[in-house]
């Protein structure tokens, strides 16, 4: 019997896995060094904290007039509270001040996806994503 | 009653002493008591319905049962109270009225005929305005006796408190001019009398019938009126209240509540929220989109629970024809009536910053009730 029950079971892993997890995504499933691996491997280096930070700072176009910068609603120092152009604040990025943040894989996605888009009027590559990660949790 | 205070003997010297004036007491000190408190919760109440919206609704609401209070136990007092103030001595026949415009009819010490008009109609204004205001108020805002007779009445009833609020205030224009015109036309402080109670006696007058309060009747009565009618009107609000508005769902509260308040599904008709949710990728110049299905689950459960299934005034308010401007509540023709008078500065200041920033004023905005009671726009500091 096992070495038949193996497959499935992994078969079945998967299938939840795919299925599950973009529709809710599980807190804490993640850590900050594990994306920042994950996205440096994508990306073939390192991540680079400077780079992070100037990419973060910098203001962009291509994006939504509305929201040239990630500091538009992040601000310019992210160990405090941003806000959202509703006037909803925003908790602290830096993963030091605000421990919750970047441990839920699905946020981190979405919210890479919708913010990049917005700012960049694209995705965000995955350096970029393994630098800001970087510059973030470092702070 | 204690009778009236005789005068002390004046002095010799005095002018009292050569044309001895008996003072009567004509007002007992309930019926003066009620008099300057309906006087002043009225006046407050016109004040703050008129000129102190919605954030001044809960003055309004205390003056106006304040008012009623008085009413009722006025009314008992008509029946119980001494001489001038029962109404059998003042009840304005046709035949007393034509003789008092006749001028056949002398002076009354206690109201006139046409004093007794103004007494009657503006008691039961009071009366028509405490019942239109508790009508409007269960049915606009689902608060109170009459929160589960349906957003239909309560329009309606608050058109009817607005007309009986100019008619009050007619009624009270009339009853200064008629105070001030018998003033004149008698010689004597009317006003005043009300103060102290005492009118100077003349020849010839009519005296207030001859009547001892009946204390113990009118407390039973008063009592038996009040906590009667309050527990009636807590039975009544008791009553279970339809076209509430639904908790948001905890998907929805998530994803739609990340960058603003998640706006409660009755806050927009069904419509709205199905242009909102195909445009999520630009969404006020965001990019808010979803995994596909979390879009339809959510584009669902807004939709089941739109403002067509709720009966809240912003569920009856908030719909907007323009295709250019659907899914926005702020661009509608009746967000922008109710929040006509306030500044912009006011919406872009801290810690308001956006107009659709609702739960910054309404306290209950989440729950989708927003309560004229919850509401009050916060000072600058925070
Ligand atoms: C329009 C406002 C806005 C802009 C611009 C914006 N963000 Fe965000 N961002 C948010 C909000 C809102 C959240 C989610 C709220 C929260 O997690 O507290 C978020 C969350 C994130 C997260 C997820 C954090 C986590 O806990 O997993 C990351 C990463 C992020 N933003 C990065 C960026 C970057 C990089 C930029 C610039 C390219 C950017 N944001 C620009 C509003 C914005
Ligand atoms: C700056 C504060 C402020 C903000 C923000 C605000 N409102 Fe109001 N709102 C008010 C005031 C003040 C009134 C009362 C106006 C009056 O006196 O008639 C009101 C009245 C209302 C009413 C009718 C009365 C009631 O209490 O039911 C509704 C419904 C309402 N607002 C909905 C909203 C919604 C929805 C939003 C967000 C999209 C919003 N408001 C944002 C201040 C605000
Ligand atoms: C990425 C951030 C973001 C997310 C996520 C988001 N919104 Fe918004 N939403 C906004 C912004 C920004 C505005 C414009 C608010 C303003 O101008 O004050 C807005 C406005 C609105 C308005 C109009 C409010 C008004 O001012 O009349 C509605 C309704 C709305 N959003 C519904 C939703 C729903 C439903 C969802 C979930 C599917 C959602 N939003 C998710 C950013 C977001």
């Amino acid at each position: 019997m096992k070495p038949t029950l193996k497959p499935t079971l992994l078969f079945n892993l998967l299938i939840a896995g795919a299925f599950i997890v973009p529709m809710a995504s599980q807190a804490q499933d993640t850590s900050p060094a594990a994306l920042i691996e994950t996205f440096s491997l994508e990306a073939g280096r390192a991540g680079d904290a400077t780079a992070g930070q100037a990419f973060f700072l910098a203001t962009h176009s291509g994006g939504k007039p509305d929201t040239p910068s990630c500091t538009t609603c992040h601000t310019m120092d992210p160990t405090k509270n941003g806000q959202a152009r509703t006037g909803k604040v925003i908790e602290p990025m830096a993963s030091s001040v605000n421990p919750a943040r970047f441990t839920d894989s699905g946020k981190i996605t979405k919210w890479f996806r919708r913010n990049c888009n917005s700012v960049l009027g694209r995705e965000c590559t995955p350096g970029e994503k393994a630098d800001v990660l970087a510059w973030l949790s470092s702070l | 009653m204690a009778q009236p205070p005789q005068p002390k003997p004046a002095r010799p010297t005095s002018a009292a002493a050569l044309s001895p004036e008996p003072k009567i007491r004509v007002w007992d000190l309930f019926l003066r008591f009620s008099h300057w408190l309906l006087a002043l919760s009225v006046t407050i109440a016109l004040l703050s319905g008129f000129f102190g919206g919605l954030p001044k609704l809960w003055l309004h609401l205390i003056v106006g049962i304040t008012a009623l209070v008085v009413v009722v136990l006025r009314l008992t007092w008509g029946f119980t109270g001494p001489g001038s103030a029962r109404f059998a001595d003042f009840w304005p026949s046709p035949r007393a009225i034509m003789a008092h415009l006749a001028g056949r009819d002398g002076r009354h010490l206690g109201h006139n005929p046409l004093g007794a008009l103004m007494v009657f109609a503006l008691l039961g204004s009071v009366l028509a305005l405490a019942i239109s205001g508790a009508l409007s108020l269960g049915g606009l805002y689902k608060i109170g006796p009459f929160a589960a007779d349906g957003f239909a009445l309560g329009s309606v009833a608050r058109e009817a408190h607005e007309i009986f609020g100019f008619l009050i205030l007619a009624l009270i224009a009339a009853h200064l001019g008629g105070v001030l015109f018998e003033s004149l036309r008698g010689k004597e402080n009317l006003a005043r009398a009300m103060v102290t109670g005492q009118k100077v006696g003349r020849p010839g007058d009519h005296a207030p019938m001859e009547r001892q309060a009946r204390m113990a009747m009118s407390l039973a009565l008063g009592l038996i009126l009040l906590v009667g009618g309050t527990l009636a009107l807590v039975k009544l609000a008791k009553r279970p209240v339809d076209g509430l508005p639904v908790v948001t769902s905890s998907l929805v509260a998530d994803e739609c509540g990340a960058c603003h308040m998640a706006y409660p599904a009755s806050l927009l008709p069904k419509q709205a929220w199905q242009h909102l949710m195909a445009g999520l990728d630009d969404h006020f110049g965001e990019d808010a989109s979803l995994a596909p299905e979390t879009t339809v689950a959510i584009s669902q459960w807004l939709a089941a629970n739109a403002a067509e299934s709720a009966d809240t005034l912003p569920a009856h308010v908030f719909s907007n024809p323009d295709p250019m401007a659907l899914g926005q509540i702020t661009a509608t023709p009746g967000w922008k009536a109710l929040h006509h008078d306030i500044v912009a500065e006011t919406f872009k200041r801290a810690p308001i910053f956006s107009q659709g920033n609702c739960q910054a004023c309404h306290k209950d905005a989440e729950g989708g009730r927003f309560s004229p009671l919850a509401l009050s726009i916060p000072s600058p500091k925070k």
